[in-house]
């Protein structure tokens, strides 16, 4: 592993939270037990967390503490799918898709009344992927067939979207709770989405 | 929960049932349940057991119980001995007596009367005890107060306020050499710290109070530092 990873010493010095804070976030879920890395050092154990991860998600715990509980705030970390729907035009009310992605995912899905939050993942992948340009239709569909056929997986686990290409044939998979991946040099990475990364923005959209 | 309409379930003297949904559950003298159970009240006195996880509001166990599953209460009081081999969810629990948890706990009050045994992680707001407490993994609650009533050990401490007092009375002021009860761990973390009879490798915290007969490794302090004569401190840092 070749994260940069912060001792828990200079994580409070850097972030100016005591103790009990992080401790306190810690039992409601807030910041998820894998990152507590520990390894012995010279004066023993010591903990560890990867750097840029464990600062993004203090930011976002401070920016948002004074709005909501912490409860709160633990739903919304969490990777397991709340029970919420919305129906077509609130999602566009809310910029979580343009008219345009919308209709083609409706195009290439079975007919349904509300959008629950599997869908709204979905959506949103096909959304940043087909807006950003990296993808074409056809991929998109691809995409769109391995989030669906796998989202027991995405409910609970910490899944990753990679599509990659090579010599014009593209092809896409979804990594479950892997560290890292390595490709040959003749192929190329498209995109790489993080889902949890995707469910957290939408979530924040939804608040 | 929807079971109004569910029945209740209540053994008297030996007899076993499959498990299920109802209202009220009584065990009372030996009685087995073979699966796992859902009810509102579960209350079990003599010897009982559950082999399957246990999901109720409010969960009594008297005598002794056993669970092979995980426990998933509001509340739960055991009196007596009970034994929970997977992990335990509850808002407010109370033990007087012997308890001992094979999986992790997680809640929100815990007051300890007696032994407590968690083989994984302890993780609750208020944690309150007059007992003997083994924790394998972390302990990690807002508020820490125990009186130590046994030689007591946990892998590590972390917490907003952390108290570790030695229990007082006359008797056990006679026998004092004798009789040392002792809190055991690797590491103690938080902003407030008090401890007595403590054997650390290392405690960081903000202001902490070092009582009589610790012996502690390495001290890392923000703010104060108070240390008794008869605590050994082998190295002492502010940052």
């Amino acid at each position: 592993m070749n994260e940069d990873l912060l001792s828990k010493k200079d994580l409070l010095e850097l972030t100016g939270i005591s103790y009990g804070q992080l401790y306190r976030w810690k039992r409601k879920d807030l910041i998820p037990e894998e990152w507590f890395i520990r390894k012995s050092t010279f004066t023993g154990q010591e903990t560890f967390f990867p750097k840029e991860k464990i600062l993004e998600r203090i930011n976002k715990i401070q920016e948002m503490k004074d709005n909501l509980s912490l409860d709160e705030l633990a739903d919304m970390f969490s990777p397991s799918i709340t029970d919420l729907t919305l129906d077509r035009d609130d999602l566009i009310k809310r910029n979580i898709v343009s008219q345009s992605v919308l209709q083609f995912y409706l195009e290439n899905s079975r007919p349904f009344q509300h959008f629950d939050l599997s869908r709204m993942l979905e959506v949103y992948i096909l959304e940043k992927l087909l807006q950003s340009g990296d993808i074409n239709l056809e991929e998109g569909k691809m995409i769109l067939e391995i989030v669906r056929d796998s989202a027991t997986e995405t409910r609970q686990k910490k899944c990753e979207l990679v599509m990659i290409r090579k010599l014009g044939v593209s092809s896409c998979f979804l990594l479950v709770n892997t560290e890292s991946f390595k490709v040959e040099s003749g192929t190329k990475i498209v995109a790489q989405l993080s889902l949890l990364h995707c469910l957290e923005e939408i979530k924040a959209k939804l608040l | 929960m929807e079971s109004k309409n569910k029945g209740d379930l209540t053994i008297n003297g030996f007899g076993s049932s499959n498990g299920g949904e109802f209202h009220h559950v009584f065990l009372n003298g030996k009685g087995t349940i073979n699966t796992d159970i859902t009810c509102i009240d579960f209350e079990c006195n003599g010897s009982g057991s559950v082999n399957g996880s246990l999901t109720s509001k409010t969960a009594k166990i008297s005598g002794n119980g056993k669970i092979a599953g995980n426990v998933n209460s509001s509340s739960l009081v055991i009196e007596g001995r009970a034994k929970i081999e997977k992990d335990i969810v509850v808002t407010k629990m109370k033990v007087s007596g012997h308890t001992s948890i094979g999986g992790s706990l997680k809640g929100e009050e815990l007051k300890v009367k007696g032994r407590l045994k968690v083989d994984g992680d302890c993780e609750v707001d208020l944690f309150k005890g007059e007992c003997h407490f083994t924790i394998g993994g972390l302990l990690n609650a807002e508020e820490v107060d125990v009186t130590l009533y046994g030689d007591c050990k946990t892998k590590e401490i972390g917490g907003q306020s952390i108290k570790v007092k030695q229990k007082s009375s006359f008797v056990s002021s006679l026998f004092k050499p004798f009789f040392q009860n002792e809190l055991n761990t690797d590491l103690i973390e938080g902003d407030h710290i008090e401890i007595e009879n403590t054997h650390a490798k290392v405690v960081r915290g903000n202001h902490i109070m070092v009582g009589p007969n610790c012996h502690i490794g390495l001290i890392e302090y923000s703010g104060t530092l108070k240390i008794d004569k008869k605590a050994i401190i082998d190295e002492s840092k502010k940052i």
